[in-house]
């Protein structure tokens, strides 16, 4: 029902863009819309088939986020993005229509074949040395298109497939923190060591804390990736949170981060121009302030109303895309500006449905684990979206992360996918309950009595 | 939810070593995420609704400089329609302003596709490129007209052909010109001189050598002198000071001041001596608030300055507007009174206060600001907002007119007579007309004041005059200001006569 309601909106916009860009009423060429809709029934029926009893909105607004996309990247300049396929030349728009579909791939597989949890949960360690073994590959790889010396390291490139492992490794880095926590909540939540005011647990179980922030930070100073190290570790004091209820922890890490930052600050001139374009972007509106400024242009273009599908500014002069990084950075700059406020609270309320969803996913799960683990994917997403829309709007400063099933490009797609799909399988009440659980070790005690 | 078992759930997380339940925390963090989420929305509603206008007009905006290539912009017209400003294709198809008025270049600025704006192609520039649509609710129906731009015609408050005449008055000398209707603060004319070619300015294939020219020349005609020229007013600023003085209560019109003794050596303020020249205008006793105007008393106004004080000083004359930028479709220079970092409320000394009373002590101020402590003392002791422009008109003849409004009133309506009393002996008086008789309008009260202000220990004066006429019923006050010409009563005083014969003349 949901999807039959998204279909329509997608063909609506289709048609309302096609008619913008050749000046008449038409409904241009049908191929991606009609594509990509029926891989979401498809999908949808392999749900049902499987007999599966999943969330029913998640897939339906997921797929309403990847038509803004379509949409938005059919609108784009087509050179944007491009890839020769067996002679076969792809545009912006086609090539984000393969990622989606394979993403939707993904996704449809987890949400089916996942029925237990026991390959996540018994494995965090194994998980932890995956990622951090993805964070020194791009350390030693040589970074694909990282001209200067300061650039940020983003991507890696294997053969013709270059790809964004800070994405892979957020969904990596919330298995490992849902298995760690769920295993020691009770000690976390002890206190027994008083600085002062303030009491802490036990130090040794510190130390996760201590290395997450030194993850953080060493995402920064090895990848430059600003973003993905503000969501790493946002995701890590919420789920800390959730976990232990402990809100010093939230106020210690804030303080640490402050901390981390300053230093950081001093140290290295990319943070130093993010955060100060970020409080002046109009003290350098050519260069450094330049894409903010064009963004704020964007939004104030927009009004409340918009100014339609494909009639925003690219269109009035000749330069293809009035932003850089229009496609992955400021998709939602484009989007304010085409779909006006409306449009932009519309896709925030598509993002809160997500938290919404997820978060009564995991207050309903069987246990610790999977709790942590829902929790810890929903705000992976949701925070995502909240710091680059942030960063769009110059509330936050800007990082470079993408906006979750909008932007352009593949890692970013394949890694939401993921956490959508693991979310869907999480959400089955017919799954397998979850192994005995086992507290700590030391304690022998049973952390809850299950249902 | 995860309510079960006893050791599930507890909130106090002490000692005991119970974790609490999960789905509590759940809730809150949601409430922060919707906290996070009502964030973006206040931001969406900042950027999208509060500043969208501005943003959109900001001249950096790529569909501002699109719509400043495409668009037609809009012409700009004087009172009586004469065009001003208007469209013209160059050589190579682009679209060129023609700006037929030299004198109008401190009004008007100009546009170039390679320098930008100014003046009130500036001011008005959303207007005139047609980004700001005239009437509400158009801006958000605008999207749905095939042409995006409706510019507007600009209809100016300036008479043309007083400001040609008050620039070819100026001819060579440097000075301005700034006349104001009272009534209503319409600006009749804006003269700085020398100015320059807009038209050469914004010529794609001279304009910047000529901008470089510009910038070397001494006489520095970039400067809008009427707007942010600064000028040492001399005696014209008794106006001011006499505005304070009565307005505070300090003095009445019947006020006497000097004593025979000052006559003879002159007024002594700690160890610094005030003259009165020519002296052989002085009479034989001390005088009154009216003849102390007519005969130019240094004397008499440094007692009344002394008298009322400097705070009381300072006040009425940012009722004037002193001390800040005014409020104008220009961009303006404050005028001040004193320098201001000194011990008695901004004055060095009493020294200083007592020059300030005759506009020699640290004070400064540009033609604008005493055009409209002219046209104040004209308007009953009404300042009017001063402004340039009467109505914009669209192409399909929407029309947004630019009313009249009132900035303060700055005194007292019988104050305000009494000044204008002392101002119309000033021109007119069996003294004042010695000093400024050559203001005189003919069949009509003239009243005014000149001013000869000493710039430096050597070297002329700077010429001013200000005044309005007819006195009854004012319908034009005037500033005028030549650079080191001489006496008021030599070059700005006839000059202003004459400019507000023309005027008058001609609106009959």
């Amino acid at each position: 029902m949901l999807l039959a309601l998204m279909g329509v909106a997608l063909f609506a916009g289709w048609v309302s863009l096609a008619s913008q860009q050749a000046g008449r009423m038409t409904i241009g060429d049908p191929a991606i819309p009609v594509i990509y809709v029926g891989i979401l029934f498809a999908i949808h029926l392999a749900f049902v088939l499987t007999g599966r009893r999943m969330d029913q909105v998640l897939l339906p607004v997921t797929g309403m986020l990847g038509s803004l996309s379509l949409l938005l990247m059919a609108r784009l300049p087509q050179g944007l993005a491009g890839l020769s396929l067996g002679g076969l030349d792809l545009g912006l728009a086609p090539l984000q229509l393969l990622w989606l579909s394979l993403a939707l791939a993904v996704l449809a597989i987890l949400a089916v074949a996942v029925r237990n949890d026991n390959w996540l949960r018994e494995y965090k360690y194994t998980w932890a040395a995956v990622g951090i073994g993805l964070l020194l590959l791009v350390f030693v790889l040589p970074p694909a298109g990282a001209e200067r010396i300061d650039a940020p390291r983003l991507s890696l490139r294997i053969g013709p497939i270059t790809g964004q492992p800070s994405e892979l490794l957020k969904v990596i880095l919330v298995v490992f923190l849902a298995g760690y926590l769920a295993e020691n909540r009770t000690l976390l939540a002890r206190t027994s060591t008083r600085v002062g005011p303030v009491s802490l647990p036990p130090v040794p179980y510190l130390l996760p804390m201590l290395a997450m922030w030194g993850v953080a930070l060493a995402v920064v100073i090895v990848q430059r990736d600003l973003g993905a190290a503000l969501l790493f570790f946002t995701v890590f004091l919420t789920l800390l949170y959730a976990a232990t209820r402990r809100f010093a922890y939230v106020v210690l890490g804030m303080a640490m981060f402050l901390a981390g930052a300053a230093v950081l600050y001093q140290l290295f001139p990319l943070v130093r121009i993010r955060v100060d374009v970020w409080l002046d972007p109009w003290s350098d509106p050519l260069d450094t302030g330049f894409q903010i400024i064009h963004a704020l242009y964007a939004f104030g273009r927009g009004g409340i109303l918009g100014t339609g599908m494909g009639a925003g500014l690219p269109a009035v002069g000749d330069t293809p895309g009035d932003l850089p990084a229009i496609h992955t950075d400021f998709v939602y700059a484009a989007l304010g500006e085409e779909l006006g406020m409306l449009g932009a609270l519309a896709i925030v309320a598509l993002y809160a449905i997500i938290a919404e969803r997820g978060l009564r996913i995991a207050a309903r799960a069987a246990d610790d684990f999977r709790a942590l683990l829902a929790t810890g994917l929903t705000l992976v997403i949701v925070i995502q979206a909240a710091l680059i829309i942030g960063g769009n709007l110059k509330l936050v400063p800007l990082t470079g992360i993408t906006l979750p099933f909008i932007s352009y490009g593949g890692s970013s797609l394949l890694a939401n996918a993921i956490v959508i799909g693991l979310l869907l399988a999480l959400s089955d009440r017919g799954v397998e309950p979850p192994p005995p659980p086992s507290g700590p070790r030391r304690f022998h005690l049973p952390l809850r009595s299950t249902a | 939810m995860t309510s079960g078992g006893g050791i599930v759930g507890g909130e106090g997380a002490g000692e005991g070593g119970v974790a609490p339940s999960i789905g509590s925390a759940l809730l809150r963090v949601g409430l922060a995420l919707a906290l996070i989420f009502g964030g973006i929305g206040a931001g969406l509603g900042y950027w999208q609704v509060v500043q969208a206008q501005e943003l959109s007009s900001d001249p950096g905006n790529p569909l501002v400089q699109a719509a400043v290539r495409n668009a037609p912009r809009g012409r700009i017209l004087d009172a009586s329609g004469e065009v001003v400003a208007f469209n013209e294709r160059g050589g190579n198809g682009e679209r060129l302003r023609r700006y037929p008025y030299p004198a109008m270049t401190p009004v008007l600025g100009y546009q170039s596709l390679r320098f930008g704006t100014s003046g009130l192609e500036r001011a008005f520039d959303a207007e005139l490129t047609g980004l700001k649509p005239l009437g509400p609710g158009r801006d958000m129906m605008r999207k749905f007209l095939t042409d995006p731009y409706d510019p507007s015609d600009l209809h100016l408050s300036i008479d043309v052909r007083l400001q040609a005449a008050a620039a070819s008055a100026l001819g060579g000398d440097r000075g301005s010109v700034v006349a104001i209707e009272p009534a209503t603060g319409r600006v009749l004319a804006l003269v700085s001189n020398p100015t320059f070619d807009a038209n050469r300015l914004v010529d794609p294939a001279g304009g910047q050598a000529y901008l470089e020219s510009l910038r070397g020349e001494r006489s520095t005609p970039l400067l809008n002198r009427a707007t942010q020229g600064l000028f040492v007013p001399g005696s014209v600023f008794k106006i001011v000071t006499a505005t304070a003085a009565l307005g505070s209560g300090t003095i009445d019109p019947a006020t006497t001041y000097p004593t025979d003794e000052e006559y003879e050596t002159g007024f002594l303020v700690e160890g610094f001596t005030i003259r009165d020249s020519p002296r052989s205008f002085q009479r034989d006793r001390p005088l009154d608030f009216f003849e102390a105007t007519e005969v130019s008393s240094n004397i008499w106004f440094a007692h009344a300055a002394l008298d009322t004080g400097a705070d009381e000083l300072l006040a009425w004359s940012e009722r004037f507007g002193f001390g800040a930028a005014l409020d104008f479709d220009l961009p303006t220079a404050a005028s001040q009174v004193t320098g201001g970092d000194g011990p008695l409320s901004g004055f060095t000394d009493r020294v200083e206060l007592a020059n300030a009373a005759y506009g020699q002590g640290e004070t400064l101020v540009t033609p604008l600001q005493m055009a409209l402590v002219a046209a104040c003392v004209a308007n009953d002791g009404v300042m009017m907002r001063p402004h340039l422009v009467d109505r914009l008109e669209s192409e399909d003849g929407r029309v947004q007119t630019v009313g009249s409004s009132e900035l303060r009133t700055v005194m007292g309506a019988p104050d305000a007579e009494d000044i204008t009393q002392a101002m119309v002996l000033a021109v007119e008086g069996e003294f004042g007309q010695v000093f400024a008789g050559s203001a005189k309008v003919q069949d009509a009260t003239t009243a005014g004041k000149s001013g000869s202000a000493q710039v430096g220990e050597t070297g002329r004066p700077h010429s001013w005059f200000i005044g309005f006429a007819p006195a009854e019923e004012p319908r034009i006050a005037i500033a005028v200001i030549v650079e080191r010409t001489g006496f008021g009563s030599e070059v700005a005083v006839p000059m202003a006569g004459d400019l507000m014969s023309l005027y008058l003349d001609s609106a009959e």
